[in-house]
C-alpha cells in the first residue's frame, strides 16, 4: 500500500464503443461488447469482477427495462456478484464513479466494474426529447412543456447581452470541439465545421441550432476500478481516481445570476480544500457542454476564465474535451462520464486523439441540466 | 403529453393560482407553492398568491418536438419576473408578432390549455402569459 495508510482506487482500464445511432445493437448488445472488452484487455473473467454498477439515465424510459444491473449479469453468467444502477440524471456516471471510488477505498472491495450506456435511438426524436426533458423538474417545468434548449437559448442570451459577447464568439466552442472530435475514433460527429455554420443549422430553441447542441446517439462504456492489490503487473504509468465531489444548485428560474454554474464552483471549492489542486488552461480538462454556452460558463465558474472571457481562453486550452465534448463526441447520456475518463485515462497514459498529456492531474466535469447538479472527479498520474 | 390525472390533481393549486412562498427565516422568497425555502431550508414559510403581473427577462421562440404534433410550434418560453419580485418559468402566449418580444415586456398571468389526453381524454389547464398590451385593447 501507498502513501497515507488509505487505501486507494485506480482505472485499470476503460474501453468505449463508437457512439452511433446503433440500430443493429440492443443495450445489452453495447453493454456487453466494452464489458467484454475490459475484461480481455485485463485478463479478467466475469466471475472475478465483485461489483458491477450501471449507469443509465434513461433506460427504464426508452427501452422499457428497469434493473439492468442484474440483467447484464445474468448475461454474463455471474451470480456470486453484487450489482447496481446509479442514476443521477445526466452525472449519473460521475456517481457511478464515486460509487466504485468509494467501495475499492473502504476495503469493501476491490474489482469494480463500472458499466454506462444509453439507448437513445429507439423512438423518433420527438420521443427522446420528451424523456430527455424529464431532467428538469417535472411538476414544475415539464408540466409547462418547459424543456432543457430553452434554458440553454435563455442562458445564452443573458450571456451576451450581459457581458457583451457575440454569437460568433459562443460559437468558438462548438468549432474547436468538432475539430476534436474529428481525431477521436469514437465521437459520433467526427468532422469539422466551419465557424458560421449556425447560421443554416435547424433551430431548436433560438438562438440554440443543431450545431450548438449534442447530438443524440447511442453510446457504452466501460471501466474497471481497482484497489492496490490489482496494480501489481499494470503497466508502468497509472491513473488513480483520487477523489468525487457534487453539490446541487437551485432550479435555473430561482437564480439571481443566471450566467454562472454555482454547483460546478462549490463542487470545485470542495475538492480545492481537500486536494491541492486548481484548474489551469494546461490542465487535462474534460467538461460538459450540452450546449456550448454551458462549456464556456463551466470554464468561468471553475475558475479557469474570467466571467465573461471563456471564449478568449479556449484556444490556449489544449488538453480541453480533447474527445471533442458532448457537442461532437456526443451523449449517450449515461456512459458520458464513462467516455470522458477513458478519453483522460488513454490521453494520460498511452495517448488519445495524437496528444499525450504529462501532468499530474485531469479533472472530468459533469452535470444535469444547466447546473442543477454538478459533479467533479479528480484524477492523477502515478509513475511507478 | 400524456399526463396522470392524479399527479396533476394533487397539484392543482400550483396550476391555476400563482403562489409564492415568502420565507420568514431569510426572507426570501420563491415559486411555487413549498413547505420549504429553497434558499435556507426553513419550513417558516408563507405562502402568498401573486396578483399575475410581471416582466419578461428572457424569453426563446422554440422548436423542440416533445409530442407527435407540430400543430403547436413555434412556442415561446420565458422567464417572467413577478411584480413580487420572484421568477417563473412558462410559456408565452397571444404574442401578436414575435419581433414585439423583448426583455422588460409587461406580461399577465391567463389560464389556458396545456395539453389533452387525445383523442376523448382529459384536458389539463394551467397559466401562461400573455403580453399586457393585447388585454388593453
Ligand atoms: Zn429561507
Amino acid at each position: 500500500m501507498w502513501g497515507d495508510g488509505m487505501l486507494k482506487a485506480y482505472i485499470a482500464s476503460v474501453e468505449m464503443l463508437k457512439i452511433d445511432r446503433h440500430y443493429d445493437k440492443s443495450y445489452v448488445d453495447m453493454a456487453l461488447e466494452v464489458i467484454d472488452a475490459v475484461l480481455n484487455g485485463v485478463g479478467l473473467t466475469p466471475s472475478e469482477l465483485d461489483y458491477i454498477i450501471v449507469s443509465t439515465a434513461f433506460n427504464s424510459l426508452l427501452t422499457h427495462q428497469v434493473g439492468s444491473s442484474y440483467i447484464l449479469a445474468q448475461y454474463l453468467g455471474v451470480k456470486n456478484v453484487n450489482v447496481a444502477s446509479v442514476e443521477a440524471g445526466e452525472a449519473s456516471g460521475a456517481a457511478a464513479l464515486d460509487y466504485a471510488a468509494s467501495l475499492v477505498k473502504s476495503g469493501k472491495a476491490s474489482k469494480v466494474l463500472v458499466v454506462g450506456f444509453e439507448k437513445m435511438s429507439e423512438y423518433p426524436s420527438w420521443i427522446v426529447n420528451r424523456e430527455y426533458s424529464k431532467i428538469l423538474n417535472y411538476m414544475v417545468e415539464g408540466i409547462k412543456g418547459v424543456t432543457p434548449p430553452d434554458y440553454a437559448a435563455i442562458i445564452m442570451k443573458e450571456y451576451m447581452s450581459k457581458y457583451n459577447v457575440t454569437r460568433e464568439d459562443v460559437f468558438k466552442w462548438s468549432v474547436k470541439m468538432h475539430e476534436n472530435a474529428s481525431k477521436n475514433p469514437y465521437a459520433q460527429l467526427p468532422f469539422k465545421i466551419s465557424k458560421d455554420s449556425y447560421v443554416k443549422s435547424l433551430v431548436m430553441s433560438d438562438p440554440i441550432t443543431m450545431h450548438d447542441s449534442f447530438p443524440v446517439g447511442d453510446g457504452a462504456a466501460a471501466a474497471l476500478i481497482v484497489g492496490d492489490g490489482f496494480t501489481n503487473n499494470a503497466p508502468k504509468e497509472l491513473v488513480e481516481l483520487v477523489d468525487v465531489e457534487s453539490s446541487v444548485n437551485l432550479p435555473l428560474y430561482l437564480r439571481e445570476d443566471l450566467t454562472v454554474f454555482e454547483a460546478t464552483a462549490k463542487s470545485l471549492s470542495k475538492l480545492t480544500s481537500k486536494h491541492r489542486v486548481s484548474v489551469t488552461k494546461d490542465m487535462a480538462l474534460n467538461v460538459y457542454d450540452t450546449y456550448n454556452i454551458y462549456g464556456l460558463i463551466t470554464l468561468e465558474s471553475l475558475g479557469v476564465a474570467e466571467r465573461g472571457k471563456a471564449h478568449e481562453v479556449i484556444d490556449e486550452m489544449p488538453y480541453l474535451n480533447v474527445g471533442g465534448g458532448l457537442k461532437a463526441r456526443g451523449h449517450p447520456v449515461g456512459a458520458t462520464p464513462l467516455y470522458q475518463l477513458g478519453e483522460l485515462y488513454k490521453l494520460m497514459t498511452e495517448g488519445f486523439a495524437g496528444m499525450k498529456y504529462d501532468g499530474e492531474y485531469g479533472i472530468i466535469h459533469s452535470m444535469s441540466g444547466p447546473d442543477n447538479t454538478s459533479w467533479l472527479v479528480l484524477l492523477r498520474r502515478c509513475v511507478r | 403529453m400524456k399526463h396522470s390525472i392524479s399527479i396533476f390533481w394533487r397539484d392543482r393549486e400550483n396550476h391555476y393560482k400563482l403562489l409564492i412562498t415568502k420565507c420568514r427565516n431569510c426572507g426570501k422568497s420563491s415559486y411555487p407553492k413549498l413547505k420549504r425555502c429553497p434558499y435556507c431550508g426553513s419550513t417558516n414559510v408563507e405562502v402568498v398568491e401573486s396578483k399575475g403581473r410581471g416582466t419578461l427577462v428572457n424569453y426563446t421562440i422554440t422548436y423542440f418536438r416533445v409530442d407527435g404534433s407540430e400543430a403547436m410550434l413555434p412556442k415561446v418560453i420565458g422567464l417572467v419576473k413577478l411584480d413580487e419580485g420572484v421568477k417563473v418559468p412558462a410559456e408565452i402566449v397571444d404574442v401578436p408578432d414575435l419581433s414585439s418580444l423583448k426583455p422588460g415586456l409587461e406580461v399577465e398571468a391567463v389560464l389556458r390549455k396545456y395539453s389533452s389526453d387525445d383523442p376523448h381524454g382529459l384536458i389539463y389547464y394551467g397559466l401562461k402569459f400573455i403580453p399586457s398590451i393585447i388585454k388593453k385593447q
